[in-house]
């Protein structure tokens, strides 16, 4: 029986959305609160090793000392450009269209890079060892996106 | 100085994540969604050693490890196996976007087939007026319309003019 059909070649679009709520607690809040408020980044000093960690969190995640919002310290804001790659493809997750740059900038008196968006610059003219300073945004919402970009100090 | 620490503002941010994916259907889920979106029917797998039907179609039996090649025309009515009322939300996957509970879902055997299907129930979410058992039929979203994917189905419908077993 030659009753074969040829079928079509079939894709299925599916989508998943995932709604979720990240807590920033007592350490994370007050980062927030100042970066929103007052313009100025904040970090964590481990007395103990020495080093100053961004994100702040109330644990130090190398010698696992408890740490308190009085061991926060202002850290840059300017910094230096540790990394960077150009980003050509846009996905949701990514709070801008490609093309973009993201780098990690490791903000002065801080020992541990921040990923933040680059901007304001040619990739080509973008190099490791470069100083880099943030773009607050004008109305500022308690969210990392209060730094718009870092671009090159001027 | 301790004792205003409670009146801290604390943060907490709401993330969405969107993630649209596309996946090959494959030569059998490939016949049995075009076979759904144009004629409206049904299809399921005969396994050649153990006799079951599947649906959704797959190639190997998962039981008996072969390939399955009978393809049998299924009803589009069946038989209610279990049902639970979600009072949360639950994400549909074709669309990402959840349904408002109370709602009421079901996994409905269909007529000549061993497996069931999951999908909502058009019914009062109200636990004493459903029962397993109940006779349901599939509707479909109207032909021209049905893309070829499990949301071609909108819902099972119980059958006219039944009466709960005591």
């Amino acid at each position: 029986m030659a009753e074969e059909t040829n079928y079509e070649i079939f894709e299925v679009d599916q989508h998943i959305t995932a709604h979720s709520r990240y807590f920033a607690g007592k350490m994370g809040s007050l980062f927030y609160r100042t970066l929103r408020d007052e313009k100025k980044i904040m970090g964590v000093n481990c007395k103990k090793c020495n080093k100053v960690f961004w994100p702040p969190r109330s644990t130090c995640g190398r010698c696992f000392s408890q740490l308190a919002e009085s061991d926060m310290v202002e850290i840059g804001p300017q910094g230096t450009l540790e990394t960077f790659t150009l980003i050509t493809y846009s996905e949701p997750v990514h709070p801008r269209t490609a093309p973009f740059i993201y780098g990690i900038i490791k903000l002065d008196g801080a020992d541990t890079g921040m990923a933040h968006i680059i901007d304001e610059v040619d990739f080509d003219d973008l190099s490791i060892g470069m100083r880099m300073e943030p773009v607050f945004e004008e109305e500022r919402k308690g969210t990392i996106l209060d730094i718009r970009h870092f671009k090159p100090v001027s | 100085m301790g004792s205003d620490v409670h009146e801290e503002e604390l943060i907490s941010i709401p993330i969405t994540v969107d993630v649209p994916y596309r996946f090959a259907a494959g030569k059998y889920l490939g016949k049995f969604l075009v076979e759904l979106r144009d004629n409206g029917t049904f299809y399921g797998i005969r396994c050649p050693v153990c006799k079951r039907v599947q649906m959704p179609p797959r190639i190997v039996c998962a039981q008996c490890h072969v390939k399955n090649t009978e393809w049998v025309k299924l009803g589009n009515e069946g038989t209610l196996v279990g049902f639970t009322i979600m009072y949360i939300p639950l994400t549909d996957p074709t669309t990402g976007k959840p349904h408002d509970p109370p709602f009421t879902y079901g996994s409905v055997k269909l007529d000549g087939s061993d497996s069931v299907l999951d999908h909502l129930v058009n019914i009062e979410p109200d636990v004493s007026k459903i029962w397993v058992g109940m006779r349901m039929r599939v509707v479909l979203r109207p032909k021209g319309e049905r893309i070829g994917d499990l949301s071609d189905i909108l819902y099972f419908e119980p059958l006219e003019g039944q009466v709960q077993p005591e």
